[in-house]
């Protein structure tokens, strides 16, 4: 395949006017045509692996680029879906009936999990105030999950989580993510709308599932305006 | 007009673009056949000449024929070629360096012109150096006939030169050292063997027209040990003349320059002079050919003190026309008062130790001819070759190799740069392929600019900020005026970073309280040296690119990293 000189900066990343400069110094092999300057793809991978020069073909470089933006809360909540009436008298047993809930998960990811969000638990807690806790792994499950998921689960009796503002908890957004990236992401927009007396005030009245997902997607769009501007 | 296309692109014939090598080295050969023509010429020219003057050697005014040579070739070289004077080689090794090999075609006569005044009338300088810049610019100037790029080039730049030495000399290896030592600087086969190509065929023309001679007749030596030791009185002794010869050449230079006279005038003055020291000491007229054989023959016969003498004459004679505007090289010069040299030692062993069966005094001239070389180029190869293939005497190697070697030591440690680089180094412009001032020298601002900068107005609130350092990538951001766009100043994060965590500034602070002015900027058409210099001087990561009060973009320290890594990689590679 012949590449244009653009082509041949993108796959060395380098500026173009530096290919310029080297095919006119005759450091790159390049054939001048009617169409300016072409360079043989495997001629300039031959000559970058001799140089030692970093090279990647120009089409896995577009493909690179297009990444997928982190999820949204929408979506991920979808996927974890509501629990009611949690039962659980401390933190610990608390946990472990909301995870043996969460219907979508096999057994031994389940015990990892369990085990991973009570080692974050007693690193500090991860209630966050206002009688809300967003218990989660402290490493992304990488291997274990595709996408985020997070759980919403209802307690039926406030639960003591050492919160930092010593109140109990009544709600647990169980958050579990296969990247950092994507764990940061959604626990910015959890807080986000956790820090809205009026939604914690909603969740205060154990909504429905449709009519809690239009409150989220509501949040959502406000995100959504705020990227743009 | 497809056929003449097609013609001036030999890069896309299917047998080049199959290797462009074999293309390098059809073109070396011709290359090396017209530098080896233009040798010729230049020789022939200085026959003739010399023929004709003949005659007129006897009359009183005799002396002042240098004079009138010189005051014509600078007067050719000022007012009707318009080339600076000086011998020219500082100006091919900087082309070399920085312009890929760019050379103007006229330069390929101009210099043989004047040269041939020059020396035709009797002024001491070399047609060596005018028939290197004249092999030089056909090599360039094919070249870019050719629409060759800048490397190949420069290996023509170099077949040339290696073509006229070769040819005028008849060495074909002193050709190819000396072009690769002096005029490219890098020995890497895709130079070496284009170079030996022309070297060969300059050779070859020069044989072809005017026979295959060596141009100082073959002479042999019983060299004992002895013998061998004494050469190194001589390269002490020749190492003393290549720096009297050097400081003469400047200090000439720099009072002919004081002299409140047209260029022309000054040659004149030189010219002059040289005529009044030639009409008693002969040997420092012309290039000197004819009486370095004879001193290497051991047919001069002068005693000590005329031959010490004349050392000294002729050195001055060559300050005194080169440095005062005469045209030329240094090359001949430096075999005459080589030998002269090497003949001034024998003279004075064979006083202090006439018991001592010294070899003769050829030997010497031999030797000392190779010293001054060696010591006035700063080039060690090129006078060790040169001497062993001019005279064919390669049982002198052993004490050749031994006085080139101490005299350019010594030489070196007093006059570090050579007599071709003197200039370049102190202009700064000495640019050797590898070394960190070609790099940045081939690097240009435009290739360093990152332009992903988010840019503010004076006028912005911290608040608002805030929300385009969440957003940017970089540290650094641009402050413009909001009517006009100019570039005011610049906002580092460090300035807000105090004002962060306080929400009641985020409302009471405007970024024009906050933002740097008196900030250092660079233009695009900078040099990367100076850049990256300032950046040193002023400790500085990061510096602003402004054209015509506009911001365009920011240069860092990583990114000049990246490129300088990829510059060094792809230069330096030893193929």
């Amino acid at each position: 395949m012949k590449l244009t000189i653009n082509e041949v900066a993108q796959s060395l990343r380098v500026p173009v006017s530096t290919v310029d400069r080297w095919i006119r110094q005759g450091r790159i092999p390049a054939q001048r045509t009617d169409r300016g300057y072409l360079v043989d793809e495997s001629t300039l991978e031959k000559w970058a692996k001799m140089y030692k020069l970093p090279f990647s073909s120009p089409n896995n470089v577009n493909t690179a680029k297009q990444q997928t933006p982190p999820d949204n809360l929408l979506p991920a909540m979808k996927r974890g879906g509501l629990l009611y009436n949690i039962k659980g008298d401390d933190r610990e047993t608390a946990l472990k009936n909301a995870v043996d809930h969460i219907h979508f998960l096999s057994g031994n990811i389940k015990d990892a999990m369990y085990q991973g969000l009570l080692e974050r638990e007693h690193l500090t807690s991860t209630g966050v105030g206002k009688g809300v806790a967003i218990p989660h792994p402290r490493t992304p499950l990488k291997d274990l999950i595709s996408n985020a998921i997070i759980a919403t689960c209802f307690l039926a009796a406030p639960v003591d989580f050492h919160a930092i503002d010593g109140r109990p908890v009544f709600v647990m957004f169980i958050l579990l993510s296969p990247s950092t990236k994507t764990h940061l992401h959604l626990l910015s927009r959890l807080s986000f709308c956790i820090r809205e007396n009026s939604f914690v005030d909603f969740l205060k009245t154990t909504p429905d599932s449709t009519t809690f997902f239009s409150k989220i997607a509501d949040f959502e769009n406000r995100f959504a305006i705020g990227d743009r501007n | 007009m497809r056929i003449l296309r097609y013609w001036r692109y030999p890069g896309n014939w299917p047998i080049f673009r199959f290797d462009d090598r074999l293309l390098l080295i059809l073109m070396a050969a011709i290359v090396g056949i017209f530098s080896g023509l233009s040798s010729v010429v230049l020789n022939r020219s200085l026959l003739i000449m010399s023929d004709w003057l003949h005659h007129y050697r006897h009359f009183w005014w005799f002396f002042a024929l240098p004079a009138a040579g010189a005051a014509l070739s600078s007067l050719f070289l000022e007012k009707v070629v318009k080339e600076g004077a000086g011998h020219g080689v500082p100006e091919v090794i900087y082309s070399v360096s920085r312009y890929g090999g760019l050379l103007r075609l006229r330069s390929s006569v101009t210099r043989l012109i004047s040269s041939c005044l020059t020396i035709g009338s009797g002024g001491s300088a070399g047609p060596e150096a005018p028939v290197v810049i004249s092999g030089a610019a056909i090599g360039s100037n094919i070249a870019k006939y050719f629409s060759l790029n800048d490397r190949q080039r420069v290996a023509l730049v170099g077949c040339g030169a290696a073509g006229a030495i070769s040819s005028i000399f008849n060495a074909p290896i002193a050709g190819m050292v000396f072009a690769v030592e002096v005029i490219v600087g890098e020995w890497k086969s895709v130079n070496i063997v284009p170079i030996a190509i022309a070297s060969v065929a300059g050779a070859e023309i020069c044989r072809l027209l005017q026979g295959n001679q060596i141009p100082f007749g073959h002479h042999v030596f019983k060299i004992d040990f002895l013998n061998i030791v004494a050469c190194l009185g001589l390269a002490v002794l020749s190492a003393v003349a290549t720096i009297l010869q050097t400081r003469m050449l400047r200090s000439m230079h720099t009072i002919s320059h004081k002299v409140p006279a047209p260029m022309w005038a000054r040659a004149a003055i030189g010219g002059c002079m040289v005529g009044i020291i030639g009409l008693y000491l002969p040997v420092v007229l012309g290039e000197g050919y004819h009486w370095t054989e004879i001193l290497i023959e051991g047919r001069y016969g002068q005693i000590l003190t005329i031959v010490a003498l004349a050392s000294f004459a002729k050195i001055a004679a060559t300050a005194l026309t080169l440095g005062w505007g005469g045209s030329g090289g240094i090359f001949a010069p430096c075999l005459v008062i080589g030998s002269l040299v090497g003949v001034t030692y024998h003279h004075l062993l064979v006083l202090f130790w006439p018991s001592i069966s010294w070899v003769n005094e050829g030997y010497y001239a031999l030797l000392g001819m190779a010293g001054l070389i060696s010591g006035m180029l700063q080039a060690p190869l090129t006078g060790i070759f040169l001497i062993v293939e001019i005279t064919g005497g390669w049982e002198v190697i052993v004490p050749l190799i031994i006085v080139s070697v101490v005299t350019t030591t010594i030489c070196h440690y007093f006059e570090p740069a050579s007599y071709y680089l003197k200039d370049l180094v102190d202009h700064g412009h000495l640019l050797r392929p590898g070394t960190d001032e070609r790099i940045l020298s081939d690097l240009n601002v435009s290739e360093l600019i990152e332009k992903d900068c988010v840019t503010v107005h004076p006028s912005m609130l911290l608040r608002n900020f805030i929300d385009i350092i969440k957003q940017s990538h970089r540290n650094y951001f641009p402050v413009e005026d909001e009517k006009t766009g100019d570039f005011l100043g610049i906002v580092h994060l460090d300035d807000v970073r105090p004002y962060l965590f306080d929400p009641v500034m985020y409302d009471t602070v405007l970024l024009g309280q906050i933002m740097r002015t008196q900030v250092e900027v660079v233009h695009p058409d900078d040099d990367v040296l100076d850049v990256v210099r300032k950046m040193d001087i002023k400790g500085l990561y990061s510096i602003p690119v402004v054209v015509n009060h506009r911001f365009i973009g920011l240069i860092s320290k990583a990114t000049i990293l990246d490129q300088y890594r990829k510059e060094l990689m792809v230069q330096c590679h030893l193929l």
